[in-house]
């Protein structure tokens, strides 16, 4: 089955076309600057061919409407007409508490999606948004929502509610909710085949350190905690998302400063973690050059990410009553041995063992990086969000067509 | 190697005409994407900085390159400001920044479809520059005139598209009020007040409608407050502090009116009130004889570091004590 995967963002859109038979994808890339003068549409072919185009792009239907022609065009595309694709898969940020799994979309859905809205008001529109332009170009094509939060559907209220007043919850739906879902859902998937056990009987903790990062405990294949919450902006140190802090220290800031909500909503998600703490910057490469070269900033920022790491770690080893594997995944999991080895170190006493060597053997492919001694593996996973959203839609066009 | 294309040619031969082809509604979106900001003093430099930041190109016009370079300095050093107080990155700089271009040239606004003038508020020089914007534009150009008191009637009257010419009131700084007053003279089209709402709520504002009678609803509701609290200091009920105080944790205001007043310019302030008296002829908006002594004695406020209160360098009050 041939699949156009849509992320779509408040003035970017990326996309794979994904042949899920062969899992090849057959081109990816990516439309931004919608909106806005000198947009720009990237594309690179499985066979190498790439092209870039300059232009206008008004709005997102017009963004589609780009990539659809794109991926039909004589010189650079991989399809003759429209009818070749036979289903759309969305990546949708928030589902609520609605949306517990992807779901073909429908007008109730649709209905549902506007409703979660306030729930994620800068990522939730533009999926939308996306999703309608779609209808207008694609009519013929089914269409699945797949989800960020759904992964984390799982966790128990214990582990999802905050200790604020009860009424809350039920007037906001004021919970942690998690995100990265796709990612920790492949990832700890990936780590059964790899293990050679049944997903079931695995206790997993997933880390997606990326720009954003964040972490998951996986007992049996099913999330049980995880360190984004209401937002993306709690849980781990990030590129420029301060993590886990006080609240009571950014009411105390906001008084102190004379800060307005969205300034102190920019100041947490924009202008703290890594970039925040070094002063130099939010990209872990350059951190970590800081920090040998003996910044003691940029050392502080490293030192404070990966003690979360570290001490998440610790505490989801004790929610899943032992340790199976650990994932690490995101350009910084994947890329960075020294986040690795910092995060990991001093944790023999939970049966977890680093072996230097493996660990900083640079692969693009999945490999295991533990000592021998080591009871829990650790392993190393690239992750593949956009083949969990074609393969979800792929199974539920599948389950429509068998029960037509 | 990527290779360059014109994107609508590639449209054009990329889709087939198949079964279920859509035809591309060239006009789908009502947004706008350009508009033209004719003077750039705080209110030009405030609104290009805010539908610069909605992804809107601004070309940005003042009478001199010197006047030019100055105003788009100023816009710079307040993204700075915004930088220092975390609620903008540099990357949000830069891309503001790239959208607005300046020139001395009207004529390059010619075909926009919005052109928005900020000029002080000065009916004739209003007048002036209308009758010319209306020679210069395109007959669908919407003008728009960034005023709190004057006759927008007034101003259209000079244009042959008087449907086509609305009020916007921004209120200072742009980029923190949230609200707009979007003021319909009395020949505004439905039209016109329709695409104005939109590109208020596009600039992520909340507009409300008004219809145009003397100083609107926002600076017909404050001056007099404006003005009352002036009468408290003169009569010395109250020192001009305490006045402040009173007014802002009475009523959770975030600026007492004095300081409000010394913010906005005592010498507009006066003109405003003076606009008013004149107009609505009520001896309630009739200023108060302290801020005429201000004015004359050139303690215009925060501009002058010096009205109600005294200013530091970075427009922060002196306490009294210390200013003595």
């Amino acid at each position: 089955m041939k699949i156009l995967i849509l992320n779509c963002g408040s003035s970017s859109i990326k996309y794979q076309f994904i042949e899920t038979g062969t899992r090849i994808v057959q081109a990816k890339g990516s439309v931004e600057r919608i909106g806005m003068k000198g947009a720009l549409l990237k594309q690179k072919r499985h066979d190498g061919d790439e092209v870039k185009i300059t232009g206008e792009i008004i709005d997102h239907q017009a963004g589609v409407e780009y990539i659809l022609s794109i991926l039909l065009s004589k010189n650079h595309g991989v399809i003759e007409n429209k009818s070749q694709i036979d289903a759309v898969g969305h990546r949708v940020v928030h589902g609520g508490e609605k949306f517990t799994g992807s779901v073909l979309i429908n007008d109730e859905v649709m209905k549902g999606l506007e409703d979660c809205m306030e729930l994620a008001p800068l990522h939730n529109p533009p999926n939308i948004k996306g999703i309608k332009a779609c209808q207008r170009l694609l009519p013929k094509a089914p269409m699945v929502g797949v989800f960020d939060t759904a992964f984390h559907h799982t966790l128990p209220d214990y582990a999802y509610m905050y200790g604020l007043p009860y009424v809350l919850y039920k007037r906001y739906g004021i919970r942690r909710y998690g995100f990265h879902g796709s990612s920790h859902l492949y990832v700890s998937q990936r780590a059964a085949v790899l293990l050679e056990k049944p997903i079931e009987e695995l206790r997993i903790i997933t880390c997606h350190l990326g720009n954003g990062a964040s972490m998951a405990a996986v007992k049996g294949g099913k999330s049980i905690d995880t360190t984004m919450g209401f937002t993306p902006v709690e849980g781990l140190l990030m590129g420029t998302r301060c993590g886990d802090i006080d609240p009571a220290a950014i009411l105390h800031t906001m008084g102190c400063e004379e800060l307005t909500l969205g300034e102190a909503n920019s100041m947490m998600n924009k202008h703290s973690g890594l970039y925040g703490i070094s002063g130099i910057s939010s990209d872990m490469r350059e951190i970590i050059e800081e920090a040998e070269g003996g910044s003691q900033r940029a050392e502080l920022a490293l030192e404070m990410y990966c003690y979360r790491v570290k001490k998440y770690i610790g505490a989801y080893a004790a929610v899943l009553g032992g340790l199976d594997a650990i994932v690490f995944t995101g350009g910084i999991g994947e890329n960075a041995p020294e986040v690795r080895q910092r995060s990991l170190s001093g944790l023999d006493s939970l049966g977890v063992v680093l072996d230097p060597k493996l660990n900083i053997w640079e692969s693009s492919a999945e490999h295991a990086i533990h000592d021998q001694n080591s009871s829990t593996a650790i392993i190393v996973i690239p992750t593949n969000e956009e083949l969990v959203i074609a393969l979800d839609t792929e199974k539920l066009i599948g389950e429509v067509v068998s029960v037509e | 190697m990527a290779a360059e294309e014109d994107l609508k040619s590639l449209l054009r031969q990329g889709i087939p005409e198949d079964d279920d082809s859509v035809s591309v509604e060239e006009d789908a979106s009502t947004d706008v994407l350009h508009i033209g900001v004719l003077g750039a003093g705080t209110m030009g430099q405030g609104i290009s900085e805010v539908a610069s930041q909605a992804g809107i190109d601004v070309i940005l016009i003042e009478k001199d390159d010197r006047s030019l370079q100055e105003s788009l300095l100023g816009i710079e050093d307040h993204l700075d400001y915004e930088i220092s107080r975390w609620s903008k990155t540099e990357s949000d700089k830069k891309a503001i920044l790239s959208r607005i271009h300046g020139t001395v040239d009207p004529t390059e606004a010619q075909n926009e479809p919005i052109v928005i003038e900020a000029l002080p508020d000065n009916l004739e020089l209003k007048k002036e520059i209308f009758a010319s914007l209306d020679k210069i534009c395109h007959e669908d150009t919407i003008l728009i005139t960034n005023t709190s008191t004057l006759s927008i009637t007034e101003i259209a009257a000079v244009t042959g598209r008087e449907d086509q010419v609305i009020g916007m009131h921004f209120l200072y700084p742009v980029s923190k009020t949230p609200v707009v007053e979007v003021v319909r003279g009395l020949k505004t089209s439905d039209d016109t007040f329709r695409r104005t709402f939109g590109f208020a709520q596009q600039l992520k504002k909340t507009p409300v409608e008004v219809f145009e009678y003397p100083g609107y609803v926002t600076t017909r509701i404050i001056l007099p407050m404006l003005n009352e609290a002036m009468h408290v200091l003169m009569e010395g009920t109250a020192s001009a502090g305490d006045i402040d105080t009173a007014i802002k944790l009475g009523y959770n205001m975030d600026h007492g009116p004095l300081a409000l007043a010394d913010q906005m310019g005592l010498d507009e302030v006066m003109i405003w009130m003076e606009s008013l008296f004149h107009e609505l002829g009520d001896l309630k908006y009739r200023p108060c004889p302290l801020l005429r002594k201000l004015v004359r004695a050139g303690h215009l406020g925060k501009k002058t570091h010096w009205g109600f209160f005294r200013y530091d360098k970075n427009g922060h009050i002196i306490p009294e004590e210390d200013a003595q």
